[in-house]
């Protein structure tokens, strides 16, 4: 059973109250109104709910309507390890995606990706098992981009669909504006999952660059322990800005709570190395 | 006569090779386009046009323009007239359209494919090409023994004794007969007379639906095409409807007026019947069609259906999400997509029981039962961490152990060096010494499977990978390392 974040029963309107509270100048209802005018009421039309929490409070706080917006288009790019290499195949980025896809509604999810030959990495079933019924899926392959996007419009355009996810290394602008209207248009998400990054795309409601950080061993051996990742959300249109140029997180996903969270600042920085040592000591 | 005697005698003779798959292909290509008349419609196998080379040809006694072709119009003369005379248009009209494109043809009818063939090859005058009702007696009465398709022994015989007439046989007692050439003759007589069934053996297995439309003016322009489509596909539909069934295939064939066919298809997913959603889907195809010079016929036929599940679209199922239901146009959303990618590219991820981790996921066609809930928990609880992405076939890595034993301390894949930090493992997974081989051998009973030892590794870029070593460690022998390490798939 996944375990829920608490955050998830606090009610929309006491979440929109203290918004309201909070920014209550007159530069936040503009931009509050100009948002609504741009997103025109089409997911309420559909009768999903605007946006789904990611179940990380410090994350969901800057994004708008306090979590991922289900009617838009979200980027997810592997990006280059502290060497500056970036992998072929990265699993960390594809981890990061399962979690979102896992947060979105009952239905099918439509998964497009390119054929790449024998040296083709897929998607294992049963790790993404962790975030999602893997007999939700609906796989499929293209041999060219243009069938790529195009088979994730028609998705997007299907009611009985979840969420789309498209993988490919191609950065269209048209296809990504294409997109992100089909997504905004029927209510449901889309996802681009990037092994490298790409050229940024200005279209995308969000973009997060995911880089596999070392994970955190049993003191005094040298296991893998739980995964974690390096987030950065490069990009967040229609959200709260925050302090950071890029704000990033460190992320641990723990397979038997099924639950991520954010890493406590003082276990991930020189201090906490010390505090590993010590306890080794 | 040989070649070089003929060439003796008339030295400008002209001579081809001659072309047996190339004829074929003609046939063929004649058998489809008299689809046009009844679905019916098979290659005579007694002709030389099956044959696969020259010399076989030859020996059965026709090449080329010996070929036949087979048509049975039961219940198909009606569209060109009532009872005799549409019989007798629909010959003139094949053979009219045939000699139009300078094949010269032959066609006789009759009750029996037997008299046909006989009537169309030995008849003498142009009146006795059409046979009427039970009349094959009389009309065959007149014509030579070749007609009755024996082998060549029994009719050398049979001129021997002077029985040259088909006629001749009719007084002679069976007994006797069948005693002195066995029972073909006297099969042959009797499938020709009608007194024995011969049934034809269709070249396209005809469909039990099908609807055409044929055209007083030659048709071109897509938006008719379509239009046609759409009429057949309603006619089509109200068929399925009163048998209770759904179409899994639909093939629409488009005669052209220069004599050729064009044909597509559609696949779906589970039976539909359901117009608005079966055009859609032909509408992704009509524009691969060439209507040449113009379509003066449509044929839209179902060669796949199946039982109708009695199931309402109109009614969605709030309480069954996923693909299972089908009713949330998922289904018909793969079959669009199956349409322009490939049925082999939309696919659903199914469990197979196995330890080997590239055996557990299958990809299966959208209309097999998905996996049940919560199987995949089940197997990946079963099992250790399982990476998040699997490489279609492990790749070789060079890596360095202190310890033969132990994870390795580094590895090098795809000319990149990973210096490895953390590992987890190892997990033994052995091969399933109860399946054969992929050569087909199955291991012997002695030996011990191979296993694979797996470890996760972590790279001090923070990257996680899963490696394994095929085999335990072992002393190298002359010189060859025993165990290889091979990098399966990336965690998350």
């Amino acid at each position: 059973m996944p375990v829920i974040s608490p955050n998830v029963f606090a009610s929309p309107v006491s979440r929109a109250v203290a918004a309201n509270d909070a920014a209550a100048s007159v530069p936040a209802t503009l931009r509050e109104k100009v948002r609504r005018l741009e997103r025109a009421n089409s997911v309420q039309r559909s009768g999903r709910a605007a946006s789904v929490k990611l179940g990380i409070p410090a994350i969901d706080s800057l994004l708008p309507e306090g979590g991922l917006l289900t009617g838009a288009l979200h980027e997810i790019e592997a990006g280059p390890g502290p060497s500056g290499r970036v992998a072929p195949h990265d699993g960390a980025a594809l981890g990061f995606a399962a979690h979102l896809l896992g947060r979105f509604g009952p239905g099918t999810i439509l998964w497009c990706r390119r054929a790449a030959g024998p040296s083709d990495a897929m998607p294992y079933a049963p790790a993404l098992s962790s975030w999602f019924e893997p007999a939700r899926l609906l796989m499929v392959t293209a041999r060219r981009d243009e069938d790529l996007f195009w088979a994730m419009e028609e998705g997007l355009r299907c009611p009985g669909i979840a969420a789309v996810l498209g993988e490919t290394r191609a950065s269209d602008p048209t296809a990504g504006r294409r997109l992100s209207l089909a997504a905004e248009k029927n209510g449901v998400p889309a996802l681009l999952l990037r092994a490298q990054p790409g050229a940024p795309q200005s279209v995308c409601a969000t973009r997060w660059r995911i880089v596999s950080a070392p994970s955190a061993s049993t003191p005094g051996l040298t296991d893998v322990g739980a995964a974690r990742w390096r987030v950065e959300l490069r990009r967040n249109r229609f959200g709260t800005p925050s302090a950071d140029e890029i704000p990033s997180w460190l992320l641990e996903w723990n397979d038997e709570t099924h639950c991520l969270a954010v890493v406590p600042q003082a276990l991930h920085g020189p201090a906490g190395a010390r505090f590993e040592e010590r306890l080794v000591g | 006569m040989r070649l070089a005697d003929a060439r003796a005698l008339l030295p400008d003779l002209v001579t081809e090779a001659g072309e047996p798959q190339a004829d074929l292909r003609l046939v063929e290509a004649i058998a489809g386009w008299c689809d046009r008349y009844t679905p019916w419609v098979a290659i005579d196998p007694t002709g030389g046009a099956l044959a696969p080379d020259v010399e076989t040809a030859c020996s059965a006694g026709g090449f080329g323009g010996d070929a036949g072709l087979l048509l049975d119009v039961t219940g198909c003369t009606h569209l060109f007239g009532e009872g005799e005379s549409g019989e007798r248009a629909l010959l003139a009209d094949l053979v009219t359209r045939l000699s139009r494109r300078d094949l010269s043809c032959r066609a006789a009818m009759a009750d029996t494919a037997g008299a046909a063939w006989a009537l169309a090859r030995f008849a003498e005058r142009q009146a006795d090409l059409f046979c009427p009702a039970r009349g094959q007696r009389d009309a065959l009465a007149a014509l030579p023994v070749e007609g009755l398709r024996l082998e060549p022994p029994i009719l050398e015989t049979l001129l021997k004794l002077g029985l040259r007439r088909i006629g001749d046989l009719y007084p002679m007692p069976r007994g006797p007969l069948v005693r002195r050439f066995g029972d073909q003759l006297l099969r042959r007589v009797d499938q020709a007379l009608g007194t024995l069934d011969e049934p034809i053996e269709p070249r396209r297995l005809p469909p039990a639906f099908r609807t055409r439309l044929a055209f007083a003016e030659p048709i071109g322009r897509a938006e008719d095409i379509a239009a046609a489509t759409s009429r057949l596909l309603a006619a089509l539909c109200r068929q399925f409807e009163q048998a209770g069934v759904g179409a899994r295939q639909l093939e629409i064939a488009l005669y052209r007026v220069d004599g050729s066919v064009d044909r597509t298809s559609i696949g779906t997913s589970r039976p539909n019947r359901d117009n608005p959603k079966l055009m859609k889907l032909f509408e992704e195809r009509l524009g691969q069609l060439d209507a040449g010079f113009g379509v003066e016929l449509m044929i839209l036929s179902a060669p796949e259906v199946e039982a109708w599940s009695g199931t309402q679209d109109a009614l969605p199922d709030q309480d069954s999400p996923g693909i299972a239901s089908g009713m949330d146009g998922t289904i018909d959303l793969a079959d669009r997509l199956a349409l322009r990618l490939g049925a082999e590219n939309v696919v659903r991820l199914l469990t197979r029981d196995s330890h080997l981790p590239e055996r557990v996921q299958i990809a299966a066609p959208v209309s097999s039962s998905p996996a049940a809930e919560g199987a995949w928990r089940r197997i990946a609880n079963l099992k250790n961490a399982r990476p998040t992405r699997l490489l279609q076939r492990p790749e070789l890595v060079e890596v360095t152990a202190f310890v033969p034993d132990d994870p390795p301390s580094m590895f090098r894949w795809r000319r990149h060096a990973h210096r490895i930090v953390r590992a987890d493992g190892p997990e033994r997974i052995a091969d399933e010494w109860w399946r054969p081989r992929p050569d087909g051998s199955r291991p012997p009973a002695a030996t011990l499977p191979p296993v694979r030892d797996y470890y996760r590794v972590e790279d001090d870029d923070g990257g996680r990978f899963w490696l394994f070593r095929d085999g335990p460690y072992q002393p190298a022998a002359n010189g060859q390392p025993t165990a290889r390490w091979f990098l399966h798939g990336f965690c998350a």
